[in-house]
């Protein structure tokens, strides 16, 4: 291996490892080393979502045959249309929105104060209840399915918003990662308060909570996400399309029998599922990524 | 992150553990050990008032949601005092049945009718959560014998009548008529097997279509539209109770069906939908279920021929088993229900309900007397498959009696025709494996 | 003791260990005790009610003959169990979720520590490709199983297009089990390799500068620089990102249920107690069992990783 000589750090502009912005050889060397990895990352996910948008114009006839046409003949909207009088998708994207909005926000509210208790608050127990939380993390939710339709269904939440939510608000993932982050927060900025006689309640909301935005978010986004792509529990708890949340109405599209040249009608659908939250996605990319980095390096 | 579990913390996770365990108590099943099978006696149903509004579960088989809907309004409106819910309960067969059960866990939110499929009713019996519908027959005046015999038929069990035919299917030889005449061949389904073995070459060559015969996804039901196999070879999955798929006949059928994959390579396999590949033009035939006609003739850009299933070298006929789904009643749910959904049932049965429901998907019209012109003057190969009927054989217990056992021999299936796994090795673990299941779960279950 | 060395004493031993024992039952203790169970005991019951009161359910039923659908049971002790390691499934079961586990874990981990490098690089256009890579991980299992169905369909997938086109007859994604498993696998990469790769970025990013340009000053070139300095630093990282890569992994549901519905050849155990129960079985204490046995894996894989990071990982 060539090692340069040690060099004082000028601002001399011919150092030999940083070559001239614009030479040729800086330029290939970007591209290969920079730009390739990236533009072929980028395409891996971008295409099969443009697959799927084009799909979704095509006619049974451009789908289902061998002499494939990467562009659909014309922007035909028949699939889309097929696609949301077969079943209610405006209703279903209300649901998932509620149950999602409704979800989250009592989640996050829930792991905060958690872990608030758990990091700030004396307890005998702490450490029971951490290890408690942390179990509950490792039970798989497709287990939880039978004895919580049970109970749900017992207490007449089936068929309902409720009942969709109710079982999935403990949150035992969130509280582990804001423990984990509010750990890792300086004794000092809590002290002066204490001090000032701030009470818990003042200095979870006022101090502990604001200087943790970004881990907050993460949760934040994780529980968003999850609430917004549950599929099992709302698959099992709802037999009502009023009540039924994108991703399930997704699956009543596909059809046992007779679902010939039905993948246009089920990209249309994915695309109804899927855009929308790319959407979201793309406008608060900026504070989510941001979010989600921040928080997770100091797990 | 950094703890340890010492014996006070172990303890207080115990104590947590035990009210956790008392919480658990409420629901699942009784362990007591008095099994009550009480479903089986007659229900009587006399001074009972239908209840005022029904769920009916479906699936909207062979894409029957719309004319699933007229004949609810249509119903409605005959009966104004009884409201029927159709409601989406499930994407196919088995999600239907996925929600019917966790229903049954909760006894909870049951509906009145409920779409259930040849290998489901039987667990229902056996599980006595379908009540016989005998009673209700004779008090809302069915007529039983105007149905088709073998369908009704297939829902007869210890003397008593479970369901009635709904969603009703055979599987069907599908192929293409422009591929057959290119080819020089006759315009008709081949008669056996054997003659096929001599058209495939004929048709690969000519076509331009990837295979001239596509066998059906295996995750679509290979284990019911492979019964054509084994019956033409003298065989099936079982016979009575006793499974037979080990036999020589059966292996020899299935190593024919693997042969002309691996051997003569003029058959594939469907991923699928092998009626949706044959509608594209990548085979020049394939068996598929009558449910699948409309949605095939709307697809494909050539001219569609339907015909019965080929024979094999030691049964011509009949080598078609009947399919679909029929309706049901819970036993979980009050008389009022029951009743109401009776006459419901009853309604859609109707022969020019029956006809209509016919003419949208393709299933075969249940009723001996319903008209038909109109449906087959639009459909004309309908007629085929109503034809077909008059050769049908009841399918294999073990396929349809066996709770799994059709997942069971789909998976053995795909060893033998997309892995090429030894076929008679293949079919030995299948039998040990469907021999389990009746012993396990069947047998003890069966009153004498 | 003063008011304030107390509020010292206490934030710090709540920063990092477990407290010293102090005397029981002053009032102070009381009132904290009641604020712990006011901010905790909501979240604690939901958890309680919905979590552990079916994990124990699920065990009870471990012990019990019980079809689905069934109102009544047999108790039959741990023959559930014997059935499921003596038969078998628990070979075929468990193999496939350690393929499963292994590759998912370990190509989404190493494939994300290389696209996060690429994302590290000061080049233009990085904002964008970042959240293009992320996107796949926020988006709906159903959704996405959906597109790579189609995508992977021997008859008309793009991806059996291409193969044609150069002359390759596609592969039987679906029919053949070890496919199956390996496209579910690379679907599962695709849609969290993105998570992995977000995070080491972050991890990249907040790197000490100062360490790293004493490196270079040093001599070290990139790749040394890489191995010997930025890898060992990023530890916590990979520690959190295996931990957390692990345990979705273990219950990916959602892209197995509709990619391959029967869970031929993609029987992790999650997918087979889901079938065992409400697949065509319905043998409802079987699959109890084989939660069971899952719910102790990811508990022995968790106090495995936390012995082994409490000695060598090093936490900032």
């Amino acid at each position: 291996m060539s090692a340069p000589a040690p060099l004082a750090v000028t601002e001399t502009v011919g150092k030999p490892e940083r070559p001239r912005p614009f030479s040729s050889q800086n330029l290939a060397r970007t591209i290969a080393g920079g730009y390739l990895p990236l533009i072929v990352a980028t395409l891996i996910v971008v295409l099969p979502l443009l697959w799927m948008v084009l799909s979704s114009f095509k006619t049974p006839g451009e789908i289902v045959t061998t002499d494939l046409k990467v562009l659909p003949e014309s922007v035909n909207l028949d699939n889309y249309s097929t696609a949301m009088t077969t079943v209610p998708f405006g209703r279903f994207f209300l649901n998932s929105a509620i149950v999602t909005a409704v979800g989250a926000a009592v989640k996050v509210t829930l792991a905060i104060m958690t872990a608030y208790a758990l990091v700030f608050v004396r307890f005998p127990f702490k450490n029971v209840v951490f290890i408690l939380i942390l179990v509950a993390l490792m039970v798989p939710p497709q287990v939880a399915i039978l004895p919580n339709y049970v109970l749900i269904a017992g207490i007449g939440g089936k068929n309902t918003l409720w009942g969709i939510i109710l079982p999935g608000l403990g949150t035992a993932f969130g509280t582990f990662l804001l423990r984990q982050h509010f750990m890792t927060l300086p004794a000092s900025i809590l002290e002066a308060a204490e001090i000032d006689g701030a009470g818990h309640w003042k200095r979870l909301w006022q101090i502990v909570v604001p200087v943790s935005v970004p881990s907050i978010a993460t949760v934040a986004l994780v529980t968003i996400v999850s609430e917004w792509n549950d599929y099992i529990w709302p698959l099992i708890i709802t037999d009502r399309p009023e009540v039924m949340t994108l991703p399930v109405g997704l699956t009543l599209l596909q059809n046992s029998e007779g679902g010939t040249g039905s993948w246009g009608i089920l990209m249309a659908g994915a695309v109804l599922v899927i855009v929308p939250v790319l959407v979201v996605f793309a406008m608060l990319q900026r504070y989510i990524v941001a979010g989600l980095t921040q928080g997770s390096v100091t797990g | 992150m950094s703890f340890r579990v010492d014996r006070r913390h172990f303890l207080a996770l115990a104590g947590a553990g035990t009210t956790a365990a008392a919480l658990s108590a409420c629901g699942g099943p009784d362990t007591s050990g008095s099994s009550a099978t009480s479903a089986a006696a007659d229900i009587d149903f006399k001074d009972v008032k239908p209840a005022a509004s029904i769920d009916f579960w479906s699936n909207h088989p062979g894409k029957s949601e719309d004319v699933e809907k007229q004949l609810v309004e249509k119903f409605q409106a005959a009966n104004p005092g009884i409201k029927v819910n159709l409601v989406t309960a499930g994407a196919n067969y088995e999600e239907i049945a996925q929600k019917f059960q966790t229903a049954q866990a909760a006894n909870s939110g049951l509906p009145g009718v409920v779409v259930l499929s040849d290998v489901w009713w039987f667990r229902y019996y056996i599980n006595g959560n379908i009540i016989p519908m005998d009673s209700l027959v004779k008090q809302l005046d069915i007529n039983l014998s105007d149905y088709r015999d073998s369908l009704v038929k297939d829902y007869q069990y210890a003397n008593k009548q479970w369901a009635m035919p709904y969603a009703r299917s055979t599987p069907l030889f599908y192929y293409n008529k422009d591929h057959f005449k290119a080819a020089g061949l006759p315009d008709r389904a081949p008669t056996s097997w054997a003659e096929f073995a001599e058209w495939a070459p004929k048709l690969k060559a000519s076509s331009g279509a990837q295979y001239a015969y596509m066998y059906p996804a295996l995750a679509d039901y290979a284990g019911w539209t492979l019964q054509n196999n084994l019956w033409g070879w003298g065989s099936g999955w079982s016979k009575g109770w006793d499974i037979t798929c080990d036999s020589d006949d059966a292996v020899a059928a299935m190593q024919w069906v693997q042969d002309s994959v691996y051997k003569d390579k003029w058959a594939g396999v469907s991923s699928k939908d092998s009626s949706a590949d044959f509608g594209g033009g990548i085979t020049s035939a394939t068996i598929s279920s009558t449910g699948s006609l409309v949605g095939v003739l709307k697809t494909a850009k050539f001219n569609v021929g339907v015909g019965f299933l080929p024979g094999g070298p030691k049964a011509t006929n009949p080598v078609c088993p009947t399919g679909g789904a029929g309706l049901g009643i819970p036993s979980g749910i009050s008389k009022e229900q029951q009743l109401a959904a009776a006459m419901f049932i009853k309604f859609v049965g109707e022969p020019e309900n029956a006809a209509a429901f016919s003419g949208a998907t393709g299933y075969m019209p249940v009723r001996k007397s319903s008209d038909m012109t109109a449906v087959l003057a639009k459909t004309p190969q309908i007629q085929t498959a109503i034809d077909q009927l008059a050769v049908t054989k009841v399918q294999d217990n073990a396929r349809v009696f066996l709770p799994g056992a059709d997942q069971e021999m789909a998976k053995s299936v795909a060893k033998i025709v997309t892995q090429q796994g030894d076929v008679k090795a293949t079919m030995g673990d299948l039998k040990k494996t469907l021999q389990g299941i009746y012993d396990k779960d069947v047998k003890p279950k069966l009153k004498a | 003791m003063s008011e304030t060395t107390k509020a010292r004493r206490r934030s710090a031993s709540s920063t990092s260990q477990p407290e010293r024992k102090r005397p029981r039952f002053s009032g102070r203790t009381r009132r904290d005790f009641l604020v712990f169970l006011a901010l905790a005991l909501p979240n604690l019951i939901l958890i309680a009610v919905f979590t552990y009161r079916p994990l124990f359910a699920n065990i009870q039923y471990s012990f019990l003959d019980w079809t689905l659908g069934s109102k009544t049971a047999r108790y039959i002790g741990f023959e559930n169990y014997a059935t499921f390691f003596g038969s078998d499934d628990a070979p075929r079961v468990l193999g496939t979720t350690a393929v499963f586990t292994v590759l998912t874990v370990g190509v989404s981990m190493v494939l994300g520590l290389l696209v996060a490098l690429a994302l590290n690089a000061k080049v233009r256009g990085t904002t964008f490709a970042r959240s293009a890579v992320f996107a796949p991980y926020v988006l709906s299992g159903v959704g996405v199983g959906l597109v790579w169905m189609f995508i992977f369909d021997p008859g008309y997938g793009a991806l059996a297009w291409f193969l044609r086109s150069i002359g390759i007859a596609s592969p039987q994604w679906f029919n053949e089990p070890p496919l199956a498993l390996t496209m579910v696998i690379i679907v599962y990469v695709w849609k969290n390799l993105g998570y992995c790769a977000i995070v080491y970025l972050a991890g990249l990013q907040s790197l000490p500068a100062d360490v790293m340009e004493a490196a270079a000053l040093d001599g070290a070139g990139a790749g040394r620089r890489f191995l010997s300095i930025s890898l060992p630093l990023l530890s916590p990282t990979t520690f959190f990102l295996l931990i957390t890569t692990i345990l979705s992994s273990l219950q990916a549901f959602d892209l197995i249920r509709i990619m391959t519905p029967l869970g031929s050849g993609t029987s992790t155990l999650i997918y087979e107690a889901y079938m065992q129960a409400f697949g065509s079985y319905n043998r409802a204490g079987y699959s109890a069992a084989i939660s069971v046995v899952l719910f102790a894996i990811l508990l022995v894989v968790t106090v495995v990783q936390i012995r082994f990071v409490e000695r060598k990982v090093h936490y900032a």
